[in-house]
């Protein structure tokens, strides 16, 4: 080990995240390589080892024969001071090699509050943050992730963006790299091919024109450049890689435990939520083999927790043969199961009862959106009141005492009543529980929570403008001054990171500077309450002439051209309007397998058929 | 039956495995390498592992030590590779043996210590060193979880049962101590922070511990 880094390592918290050498992390012969890449994840290693599709491109780069893919992570302040003290550039985990000196260097984006860390791992890389700055075409800096769907606000910081599943993406991507390599090509020869590639994006290829009212007038794509480009996908799950043996972190991590991923996509349709749009169509993995890749992945990791993955489990067609598969198996063996992403009804709490039969009872959490069924049918979050209370009154009676529910305020049509739609249905809540709690004196705890709406990139929501903040703590205060019940507790999230992700989620390519300002001027790790600073941000917007409510707070017209107009996830625009003019007629959208609703999805699989 | 130990080392990279988490390693080691260990009883049954006594983050060492119990099917033979092979990098499992030898036997552990100075002071560190533990008594304060202060005073000559090799080279110290294990026992850092505060002239830019033997209450290797 560097003894640099030996000496740094003294005086940090856990240093063990920063060394490396768990079971299963991937050691090369360097002379047998002849592409290093680095997958950097832009958050602690805490966070990023708990990412299933960081393990999945880990794993996926590395079957590549002359390819090492390795782990980097964003140190926390303490070691980040201390290597910027020494003078230690940022390095891998497998090699402790420097990335500076890799070939690819990859960045994994799942929210936009980890954009500072991009530029922050880069700096401390000691590499030039912006793309025209990096003249040769080592290290080529790449992002994918879902916040990638609007790459924008890092046009100029990326070379080239991964949209969608990078299972077979990346390694195309990486092949291309390499001839480029051997063939001695420049970097616009490489960015000029890769833009041909599938998936694709290469942002400075695009340029980008604004009108006098700030809002973009044309995209206009250069060098032959393509007019959209549209995701990747497995189309087919069951053949497509698994983890099955993957790291093992030696020290404690945020999920420490077997990742079984269900399926991708969601059949439900909920307007707001960009993961139920961005991952169409629905692909299953077959129940017989993620019984196998379950009961493999126990056995190859010696976890003894599991938990199966997926946007809404409840809708897996095989969910109760599934379970008992690997009930068969982990029962035995001491190995619990855990089952988030449940719909409030019946049938899942049959499940829960079944899957923890014996252990402790875990709380309940339903996340119903929204307080009122006018709204939740606006919304498309199909599930009723009743169902709710059903399912609680069948918890309630049997011995579980603590629920949390979830809401939005600031949801498209959202009235006043709607907002005290949410003092009302915990307080039935509450009623259910004094009529079937077999014991009242031990009372019950509700939670409540309510976050602040950030529209989304590529959803029905994407034209419409968020509740300002005034707004929104409004509604809070009235919620609280109407939701007095000494058994439910009520959350609220602060308006700012809120504010703040309503801005980058659609942002065009001038925030770059904004990101830039804010990070020179001490923004990291914005989603850790421990670093964020709301003001830096808006001192970054003053100072570089843009207005955050412009972004958030301003309702596009149909017309306008959306930052993100390049990128297609293959729902068609017209598709996301009619939605949107449902939502406000109040119309929900039947689900996926009760009825194809047309989004163009299905287009993107073999013969046009969504599978499920 | 008694229950099984086995000995193994921790390096590089494990140096920085914590004791907590160095527990759940092992016990999901033991289930990688398909290996059945005993399970306490109760009412919350879980695998038993015991380590004697805790290696302290960042030390390395040759020697140590945990208990267990073997349930079927394993032999002793085979295990230690078997378990090099399902654990991290650097811990590598030297010897499966029955146990027997109660705990409270170990008494003594050999430290070998590396003191880096930012200049090459080694040599009037080393005699500096040495005159504190010449001393009659020489009191040292200590963090500690139970006092209220959250810190307490130790005294930490008795603890040092000997000096046994002291070697300076330019900026370089190397100490080899023996010190004793536990009941009470003594983390040479402890001792290592004591300096420092005694002797801030010899500036320490770092400092590793070693564990290369632990011995029973005659001297002799414990196992």
């Amino acid at each position: 080990m560097d003894h640099k880094l030996e000496k740094i390592l003294a005086r940090v918290q856990k240093p063990g995240r920063y060394v490396g050498g768990e079971y299963k992390a991937v050691q090369k012969d360097k002379a047998e390589v002849d592409c290093r890449f680095a997958f950097c994840f832009p958050d602690t290693y805490e966070i990023g080892m708990s990412n299933l599709g960081m393990r999945i491109l880990y794993g996926v780069m590395n079957k590549m024969p002359g390819v090492w893919c390795e782990r980097v992570f964003a140190p926390w302040g303490d070691m980040e001071d201390e290597m910027r003290k020494e003078g230690l550039p940022l390095y891998a985990l497998e090699s402790g090699d420097p990335i500076k000196d890799f070939d690819i260097i990859g960045f994994s984006l799942g929210y936009e509050m980890a954009y500072t860390n991009v530029l922050n791992m880069l700096d401390l890389a000691d590499l030039p943050l912006r793309s025209a700055d990096r003249p040769g075409i080592t290290p080529l800096v790449v992002a994918g992730g879902t916040s990638t769907y609007n790459p924008e606000p890092l046009a100029p910081f990326v070379d080239v963006v991964c949209l969608g599943e990078g299972e077979d993406a990346l390694p195309e991507l990486t092949n291309l790299y390499r001839k480029a390599k051997r063939e001695n090509w420049t970097k616009d020869q490489l960015l000029r091919e890769a833009s041909r590639l599938s998936g694709i994006y290469v942002p400075s290829l695009y340029e980008v024109t604004y009108g006098e009212d700030g809002i973009i007038s044309a995209i206009t794509p250069k060098d032959g450049a393509p007019e959209k480009v549209t995701k990747r996908l497995v189309t087919d799950m069951d053949r497509s890689y698994y983890p099955v043996e993957t790291i093992v972190p030696s020290t404690e991590i945020t999920h420490d435990r077997v990742m079984l991923e269900l399926f991708r996509g969601c059949i439900r349709g909920c307007r707001f939520c960009q993961a139920g749009f961005v991952y169409r169509p629905v692909r299953n993995r077959s129940q017989e083999l993620l019984v196998q890749q379950g009961i493999d992945a126990c056995k190859a990791s010696g976890y003894q927790e599991m938990t199966l993955l997926s946007l809404s489990s409840s809708d897996y067609p095989d969910l109760l043969p599934l379970c008992d598969g690997l009930l068969d198996y982990c029962r035995p063996n001491n190995v619990s199961i855990s089952l988030p992403s449940l719909r409030a009804d019946n049938f899942s709490m049959e499940l829960m009862e079944k899957l923890q039969a014996g252990g402790r009872k875990s709380g309940l959490t339903f996340a119903p959106e929204a307080g009122s069924q006018r709204l939740r049918d606006a919304i498309n979050k199909n599930v009723t009141e009743e169902d709710l209370l059903n399912t609680c009154r069948t918890a309630f009676a049997g011995g579980w005492s603590s629920v949390k529910l979830y809401f939005m305020l600031g949801l498209p049509t959202e009235t006043d009543e709607d907002v005290l739609g949410i003092a009302d249905l915990a307080t039935k809540v509450y009623h259910v529980w004094r009529n079937n709690t077999p014991n009242r004196s031990r009372g019950v705890r509700i939670t409540v929570s309510t976050s602040c709406f950030v529209p989304k990139s590529h959803t029905p929501f994407q034209w419409e403008a968020q509740n300002t903040m005034e707004e929104y703590m409004r509604k809070v205060t009235l919620l609280r001054d109407n939701m007095r019940n000494k058994s439910i507790t009520y959350n609220w999230h602060d308006p700012d990171t809120s504010f703040l992700e309503a801005c980058l989620s659609r942002g065009d390519r001038r925030l770059a500077d904004v990101i830039e300002t804010a990070w020179k001027n001490g923004a990291k790790f914005d989603s850790w309450s421990e670093y964020f600073n709301f003001q830096t941000w808006m001192d970054a917007f003053q100072t570089n002439g843009l207005d955050p409510a412009f972004y958030a707070n301003r309702e596009r017209g149909k017309e306008e051209i959306l930052p993100w107009k390049v990128i297609s996830d293959g729902v068609k625009d017209s598709y996301l309007w009619k939605e949107r003019k449902a939502a406000y007629q109040g119309v929900i959208t039947p689900d996926c397998w009760e009825k194809c609703s047309g989004c163009g999805a299905n287009k993107l699989c073999e013969g046009g058929v969504c599978h499920g | 039956m008694a229950d099984q130990r086995i000995l193994f080392t921790k390096s590089g990279t494990a140096q920085y495995i914590s004791h907590l988490d160095l527990m759940h390693t092992m016990e999901r080691a033991f289930l990688r390498a398909g290996i059945t260990i005993r399970h306490t009883a109760g009412f919350h049954p879980h695998p038993y592992v015991s380590i004697p006594l805790p290696l302290p983050l960042g030390f390395s060492s040759d020697c140590e030590i945990m208990e267990f119990g073997l349930v079927d099917g394993a032999t002793m033979e085979t295990l230690p590779q078997q378990m090099t092979d399902a654990l991290p990098a650097g811990i590598k499992v030297l010897q499966c043996y029955e146990g027997g030898q109660a705990f409270k036997k170990l008494s003594y552990v050999r430290y070998d210590i590396t003191l880096e100075f930012d200049a090459p002071m080694a040599p009037q560190a080393a005699e500096a060193f040495l005159a504190l533990l010449k001393r009659e008594s020489f009191v040292v304060r200590k963090r500690s979880k139970k006092a209220k202060s959250g810190f307490t005073e130790v005294d930490v000559i008795p603890l040092v049962e000997a000096v046994e090799e002291v070697r300076a080279d330019g900026t370089f110290l190397y100490l080899t101590l023996l010190l004793k294990a536990q009941n009470p026992g003594l983390n040479p850092d402890v001792l290592l922070q004591g300096f420092k505060a005694e002797h801030p002239e010899f500036p320490v830019v770092y400092s590793h511990c070693h564990r290369r033997e632990i011995l029973d209450d005659r001297k002799k290797t414990y196992r």
